[in-house]
């Protein structure tokens, strides 16, 4: 893409040095970089720049090409330029506007492509000048403010929100954009809340918005009070919080849409599928580049928005038939924000229009349904560093969701019941699974599956440790949930014990290989408990007792499994290295499982024996099991109810800092494809005005 | 009759009545036919005489405006159409000619609902005491004396042109008498039992029953008398407003309703408004003065009138139905220019509140302006409470759009409805209707109220998850359960202040307690009990994001502190769990036959539920003991901890006539009342019916009960199985208990299945309370009509040998006691047949319901009352039915019929 966009930037240059005559544009551009004052001869200097169409490639190779001396020479004029800039955005004309939006980019952009090593202050001075900065910022903001509140154009709204795109990506590394300490002071939040609550406007700029937003909460998050994360942890407004759901959920919708559209172009050949997608999935036609990073864009607003704010996780419920629905007509209904709250009858938008659309083969979705599907696509392939980022972003929002009280409520809540058609990887194993057959149920049970499908579909030599840590753990939370709540879940837990005792599996079978990069008894002793769990407190949120039989018979069906793991451990700890507590954690933890397996093997052979049969049935094994529990005694283990809560600072703030510099390379780049280059938008206003 | 109705609209108007608007067109004749018995409804003009079309006209904006701007209209009028014939007995309070025409409608309060009973009086009072009239202090008993009522007629009636003059009134009940005498033998004969009724009745008056021979003069006081005694109820107004052809009895009545207590006159708004669209003109008129009045004060009336306007005439032709009455008093109704009238004393707020419509909207206009500039600051600083309250005034005070929110609420859900209808599984229904009722929430609170509701309130929330839709074959009817918080007056109290639904998370601090404590212990290993009953203050933030919260405000701080308590439960159970393991540091064992042992125990210890069927959603949520819903709810909703706050429910039929059920309702009312009033222990629960147009309407549920299919089929169990599994062997006060009221309501349903002839009777149609009653529903087929006239059913009411094993087999004493509850029940209802009779019969009006169908039904339903029969005989005819019902194998065939086509056991 940036070659793209340099041919197309060389082009015109080379284009506009062919032709003698300069247009009056860079004329008046090659006066700023004079020494003198341009508006010394001709006082009426500015306001006729800002009526010229701006060539943005001339302004910034211009700034580019100014070399350290020049710099003070032409700071006044600079200063100046930014000065006027930011006056012209409150002129009425609205080309005026245009052309200062667009000029105040290049300004930007220039400055900082030219002074890649400066330091911020260096910028801020060259830009606007150290005295003013203070002053000139704050009436930018302001009129940014007010111009995408106030009811001016649509185009000009985003080319606002391009701008401060422009302005929070112009760094790598977002922090260290000095600049933004001023967007900090004079905050537009409330600008943004506007827009996601408005419907209309939602539509239109929802996804700048949201990513803005995004990108914001994570100006030095780690280091200062950002009043952009103090502002997103309160907002309660319901329509505003669901406007940014909203938002999230029609890109993802999207993104699920549009692989579905791959897939069945390639029934078939699976892999190509996916290889040509990684490319070209996400965004549709125009700009196939934009792809996968933008996803992630929207995956940090969601996890922001879950991470930070309690009341946007009733927004994960809220359901929305799947539709598009940027179609649906977007009648203005700016009355939510004005009138109060439970005082706005209720018609309005609501109930006059014909309100969701009549489809009976839509279902009803929400955007935690949107979200696991989405999931079950992202981690089915892991191999390439954004997909792993942002399958890990993935489970990490998951890991959000099931330490939420309110969230598990929903999804243990009986009366929401839902079919979810997760994508699965075909493998050579298994047939695809035939997505008619899914039955409606609490969507707890659509992420456990989500959980064992990853389970058994990333047994591979790069083995994805940090991922399976996050899986496990998902589970742990919502089985403490169910064990705390008494909830008893119908869910096939067969399934994800065969899962998690292959896991262990295949973690004995590489043990050398795996343990050269990961500790491995972690995740074991992980696992086990998970067994722990079921073993001891399974009498609190098993469904039937049958179930409790059913543990039993998985556990002594696949001994070797526990026996192996224990011949290992017990190995490792008992040999000095730097895996010996880690190892023996593990073979405290296995004491319940050999319990079960050494008092009911026995029992199993004997009855065998007894009765001459070679072969136990299954129901056979159940009835040994079911009449010798009385002679087994267990161990009550501690803090297996227990775990630590997520928290992103410090474990998970590299993972961050990375993701925000990807995601901020990323929109930089589709901000100045999407926008600057355009014509269109000035065509608009010259017909306008 | 047409331009007195269209003048009566423009509400506000007074202001403008200067001569020169008075010029219009004055309405035509029609309005000033002679057989108005009307008197010119100015007291305050000094002359006796006045124009009809002048009081047609300006009377009926009267009750709006405030007196005073209002006699010069009349004066100006009374010249050219004198009438003389109407006689008014001068008003004892002419002398002050500004202030009488104040109607006591328009000077009592808007909130006139609920009070009911004061209505009448305390209105009749006002307008007195308002006009400084000597001859107040006669207060307004239930009955009173006929002057009374004419001074009071005259003063509160000046919205219509029809007061009533006590003598000629007089005269037209005598001349009504007559007629009806002479033109029908056999009506006499009823008015004869219904004389002798209130003769029965009246004995300590020593009137003279009136014979046929006796002179005139005697039937007439006779008559006079019955108006005005004691024992002049509402159904008798109704009857005979129904049946009296006489204008001026139909008038006097329609003045009498004023004087009764509202929530009386609600039972029969049906039938009130039955007449007043399918009768003749004189009916109508006689009425409409109280439907205004009655509108002008409620909301809840205004709405209930228009929708039972709308079904009502929707059997007219179209062509006619346009043109009716009915329609046009809907229009008017639902125009929303029936407002209360402006508090009389308040004289700023009356200027404000007096002007014209255009200004009215103008001043709306202002309050939107008004009400941007906070708006935007409230945008700012998310919701501030204060804020919303200032608006909330600013609207009370406008009063914008009375009756639209409700409309609304009332549209989304029969919308849904329709919605629904068309997706194909239930499942698929049950989705979509939770996600649409999610939507409705973004609305609530409002000024929306569930008209099936006894106490006012407001909806605050709909608990979206908790709705279902219910077994039909291809409608889509469902229940909601509705949040409300009650309040003095939802017209007039404050709405509720919203409350984002996480408020209700209040758990989460305390989890976040509960697991620092947990990792607290982990990693110090040797935490104390106390130490971590320490901890409960200082826990250190995990995320920064808690110090954020922390700034939230006080109104959550105090819900979480409430909800902390009441956590302490999972709190304590939690420490038991690792203490025990902590303080002795000794391992702990558990056997693992203990764990098994617990979980089936556990299993076994749930209450009976039903299983969750996905053919079946409504079993389970219905199954759902209330109290234990109304607690689970309760603790899930943010509202749930405001003192006021309730739950209800409602299920809401889309593409279904309701009407029907509507008169059984009626009918099973009036019966009950009259068990009652007996004395029979009948036990039967008519459930309340909202129709809201010809094929939309909602209805109140019936609590703790499913249906015998319900019943059958989750349980598997025989009926008599499954009382003894609910209740207890058969000797336990339970079961006894529950076997009596099972037995009372049989015999109650019996009776009505019999005298409706209700048909359909298949075990879905029959509903089991938690306390044993039955329940009959969905009376679609009453009267003269039967599902697909198939031979089916010829039964007298259903009663299978399970129903029979219930109480004991047939020589039990629960069965003798069955019968002998239903002769008493027939002898008791035969005695009041009248008042159950006159409900079906002027429904019959203009009605093309199928049970009306034929020209018999009226007759039939009469001869099953079987006036004729002595004692002994109705006892035969009781066994005779029972033995009839216990013999038919034809319930038995049609409920394997309708398992065949329905599914339903």
């Amino acid at each position: 893409m940036s070659q793209v966009e340099k041919k197309a930037g060389l082009l015109r240059r080379t284009s506009s040095s062919k032709k003698p005559l300069k247009e009056k544009v860079v004329l008046m551009y090659d006066e700023i970089f004079a020494k003198e004052d341009p508006a010394k001869n001709n006082p009426r200097f500015w306001d006729e720049l800002f009526l010229m169409k701006v060539n943005l490639e001339y302004l910034e190779s211009k700034l580019e090409s100014v070399d350290g001396e020049e710099v003070q020479r032409i700071q006044d004029n600079i200063n100046s330029l930014f000065h006027h800039c930011v006056q012209a955005l409150g002129e009425e004309h609205q080309i005026k506007v245009v052309n200062a939006l667009q000029t105040l980019c290049a300004l930007f952009r220039g400055v900082h492509q030219k002074n890649k090593s400066a330091s911020g202050f260096d910028i801020i001075n060259m830009l606007m000048g150290f005295d003013k900065a203070e002053q000139r910022m704050k009436d930018l903001m302001e009129r940014l403010d007010s111009l995408l509140c106030g009811d001016s154009s649509e185009s000009l709204k985003s080319l606002c929100l391009k701008l401060l795109l422009c302005l929070v990506t112009v760094t790598d590394n977002i922090s260290q954009n000095t600049i933004l300490e001023y967007v900090m002071i004079n905050s537009i939040f409330e600008a943004i809340l506007q827009i996601l609550s408005d419907v209309s406007s939602r539509g239109q700029h929802g996804y700048d918005a949201v990513v803005l937003l995004a990108l914001l909460v994570n100006y030095r998050k780690y280091e200062s009070v950002n009043p952009y994360i103090v502002k997103l942890s309160i907002v309660d407004d319901e329509p505003t919080l669901d406007g940014m759901g909203v938002v999230v959920h029609q890109a993802l919708t999207e993104y699920n849409r549009q692989y579905k559209d791959k897939e069945e172009e390639n029934q078939g050949g699976f892999f190509s599928t996916l290889t040509s997608m990684v490319g070209s999935m996400f965004i549709a036609d125009v700009d196939e580049k934009l792809s996968v990073q933008t996803n992630e864009a929207i995956l940090l607003a969601l996890y922001e928005a879950v991470h930070l704010n309690r009341n946007f996780i009733t927004v994960l419920a809220q359901s929305h038939p799947e539709i598009d629905i940027a179609t649906t007509p977007t009648t203005p209904t700016p009355t939510t924000p004005t009138t109060p709250l439970g005082t706005t009858p209720p018609s309005l938008d609501m109930m006059n229009n014909p309100e969701l659309p009549l489809d009976p083969n839509l279902q009803t979705s929400n955007l935690l349904i949107t979200f696991l599907k989405y999931a079950s696509i992202v981690i089915q392939d892991t191999k390439d560093e954004h997909r792993l980022n942002s399958a890990r972003l993935c489970l990490i929002i998951l890991t959000c969701i099931a330490e939420d009280q309110y969230a598990d409520a929903f999804l243990h809540d009986d009366n929401m019941n839902f079919r979810v058609n997760l994508h699965r990887m075909p493998m050579r194993h298994r047939k695809k699974a035939v997505d008619k057959n899914i039955p409606s149920r609490p969507l707890v049970c659509a992420v456990l599956d989500l959980m064992v499908e990853f389970i058994v579909t990333h047994m591979m030599k790069d083995f994805p440790m940090d991922l399976y840590l996050r899986c496990v753990q998902i589970i742990h939370k919502l089985l403490c949930y169910q064990k705390k709540c008494r909830i008893r879940l119908h869910y096939t837990w067969r399934e994800l014990w065969s899962a998690l005792i292959n896991l262990l599996k295949f973690l004995l079978s590489n043990e050398t290989t795996l343990l050269a990069k990961h500790n491995i008894f972690h995740l074991a002793l992980l696992v086990v408990n998970l067994f722990n769990m079921f073993i001891t407190y399974g009498d609190t949120f098993l469904p039937t007792s049958n179930s409790y039989d059913e543990l039993y018979y998985e556990i002594v069906r696949m001994h070797q499994v526990f026996d192996n793991l224990y011949c290992m451990v017990l190995r490792v700890s008992t040999n000095t290295g730097q895996w010996k507590e880690a190892a023996s954690k593990v073979t405290h933890a296995l004491v319940n499982v050999r319990a079960i397996i050494n008092h009911f093997n026995p029992k199993i052979e004997s009855y065998a024996a007894v009765n001459h049969i070679s072969q136990l049935s299954e129901e056979q094994v159940l009835e040994v099991v079911r009449s010798n529990y009385d002679t087994l005694t267990l161990k009550l283990q501690d803090g297996l109810d227990q775990f630590e809560r997520y928290s992103e600072q410090p474990k998970e703030a590299a993972f961050f800092k990375e993701l925000v510099r990807s995601i901020s390379l990323n929109v930089r780049k589709n901000v100045s494809l999407n926008t600057l280059s355009q014509d269109v938008l000035l065509k608009e206003f010259s017909t306008i005005s | 009759m047409a331009d007195a109705e269209v003048s009566l609209s423009p509400a506000l108007r007074p202001l403008h009545l200067s001569p020169s608007h008075s010029a219009q067109p004055p309405p035509p004749a029609s309005s000033s036919s002679p057989t108005t018995f009307s008197c010119p409804s100015s007291p305050s003009s000094a002359s006796s005489s006045s124009s009809s079309s002048s009081s047609s006209s300006c009377s009926e904006s009267s009750s709006d405006c405030p007196a005073h701007h209002h006699h010069h209209h009349h004066h100006h009028h009374h010249h050219h159409h004198p009438r003389p014939q109407l006689q008014l007995p001068p008003p004892s309070h002419s002398e002050q000619p500004s202030s009488p025409s104040a109607s006591p409608r328009s000077s009592s309060p808007s909130g006139s609902i609920g009070s009911t009973g004061s209505l009448g009086s305390s209105s009749a009072s006002e307008g007195i005491g308002s006009s400084g009239m000597s001859s107040g202090g006669d207060p307004r008993g239930p009955s009173p004396p006929l002057d009374v009522i004419s001074e009071d007629a005259m003063e509160m009636d000046l919205g219509v042109d029809q007061v009533i003059d006590p003598e000629v009134a007089l005269k037209a009940c005598q001349e009504v008498l007559l007629k009806v005498k002479l033109l029908d033998n056999k009506q006499q004969q009823d008015d004869k039992q219904q004389q002798q009724q209130y003769a029965d009745v009246t004995e300590p008056r020593p009137t003279p029953r009136p014979e046929s021979s006796s002179p005139s003069s005697s039937k007439q006081s006779w008559l006079l008398r019955l108006f005005e005694s004691k024992l002049f109820d509402v159904s008798m107004a109704i009857s005979y407003l129904y049946k009296s052809k006489e204008p001026g009895v139909q008038a006097y009545i329609g003045n009498r309703l004023f004087s009764f207590p509202d929530s009386e006159v609600d039972f029969y708004l049906p039938q009130l408004l039955n007449m007043y669209v399918h009768m003749d003109t004189e009916v109508g008129d006689a009425i409409r003065p109280y439907l205004i009045h009655r509108c002008r004060g409620s909301i809840t009336f205004s709405l209930l009138t228009a929708w039972l306007l709308g079904a009502y005439s929707s059997d007219m032709h179209i062509s006619t139905q346009r043109h009716s009455r009915g329609t046009k008093l809907r229009k008017l109704i639902l125009s929303d220019e029936l407002k209360p009238p402006a508090p009389p004393s308040d004289a700023p707020r009356s200027v404000f509140m007096s002007p014209s419509r255009r200004t009215h909207q103008r001043s709306k206009s202002d309050a939107t302006m008004v009400s941007s500039g906070p708006g935007a600051g409230l945008r700012r600083t998310g919701s501030n409470p204060k804020v919303e309250a200032v608006h909330e005034e600013v609207r009370v005070m406008f009063t914008p759009e009375r009756l639209r929110p409700q409309r609304e609420f009332v549209k989304s859900l029969l919308c849904i409805g329709k919605r629904l209808a068309t997706l194909p599984t239930k499942e698929q229904k049950t989705q979509r209707l939770i996600s649409e009722l999610s939507l409705l929430n973004h609305k609530l609170p409002a000024r929306v109220w569930l008209p099936t509701a006894e106490h006012q309130h407001h909806v605050c929330r709909v608990p979206h998850t908790q709705a279902v839709v219910l077994n039909s074959k291809d409608k889509a009817p469902y229940i909601i359960y509705v949040e409300v918080l009650e309040c003095d007056s939802f017209e007039t109290s404050p709405v509720p202040i919203r409350i984002p639904e996480t408020r209700i998370r209040s758990a989460r601090s305390a989890e976040n307690l509960d697991c620092g404590a947990a990792a607290n212990a982990n990693s110090g290993g040797s935490m104390t009990s106390e130490h971590r009953a320490g901890s409960f203050s200082t826990v250190p933030n995990y995320d920064n994001d808690d110090e954020a919260w922390a700034t939230d405000d006080i109104g959550q701080l105090q819900v979480e502190a409430e909800a902390q308590t009441s956590s302490s439960d999972n709190i304590s159970q939690f420490s038991v769990d690792s203490i025990t393991s902590l303080e002795s540091k000794e391992p702990v064992f558990i056997a693992a036959g203990d764990i098994r042992r617990r979980l089936s125990e556990n299993l076994a210890h749930t209450p009976t539920t039903f299983r969750r069927d996905p053919e079946d959603p409504s079993a389970v949520a219905l199954k759902e003991p209330w109290e234990e819903k109304v607690r689970r709810i309760r603790e899930g909703s943010p509202y749930g901890h405001l003192p006021n706050w309730r739950l209800l429910s409602v299920i809401v039929k889309c593409g279904d006539d309701l009407r029907q059920e509507l008169l059984a309702y009626q009918v099973l009312r009036q019966l009950q009342s009259i068990w009652q009033q007996e004395r029979v222990p009948l036990w039967i629960k008519p459930y309340k019916i909202l129709v809201m147009s010809s094929d939309s309407g909602m209805i109140e549920p019936v609590l703790n009960a499913v249906s015998l299919h319900q019943v059958r089929k989750q349980s598997q169990l025989s009926l008599l199985d499954y009382f003894l599994q609910e209740h207890g062997s058969f000797t336990t006060e339970a079961f006894l208990t529950a076997q009596r009221n099972f037995v009372q309501s049989c015999a109650g349903y019996s009776l009505i299945c019999y005298l409706l002839q209700v048909k359909d009777r298949h075990n879905g149609n029959i509903l089991l309370d938690s306390e044993g009653h039955i329940i009959h529903i969905d009376f679609g087929f009453i009267l003269s009509s039967s599902p697909r006239n198939l031979g089916f059913e010829t039964s007298a009411f259903k009663l299978t040998s399970e129903f029979v094993d219930v109480m004991g087999g047939l020589d039990g004493d629960m069965f003798i006691y069955y019968k002998m509850l239903m002769l008493q029940g027939l002898i008791a209802a035969r005695k009041h047949m009248e008042k159950v009779l006159q409900i079906v019969e002027i429904m019959q009006q203009g009605s093309h319901l199928p049970c009306f169908h034929g020209s018999s039904t009226i007759r039939g339903l009469k001869e099953r009352f079987h006036m004729s029969l002595t004692e002994e005989q109705l006892q035969l005819l009781v066994e005779q039915l029972v033995d009839g019902s216990m013999r038919s194998i034809t319930t038995k065939l049609y409920d394997s019929f309708q398992y065949v086509t329905n599914g339903i056991m």
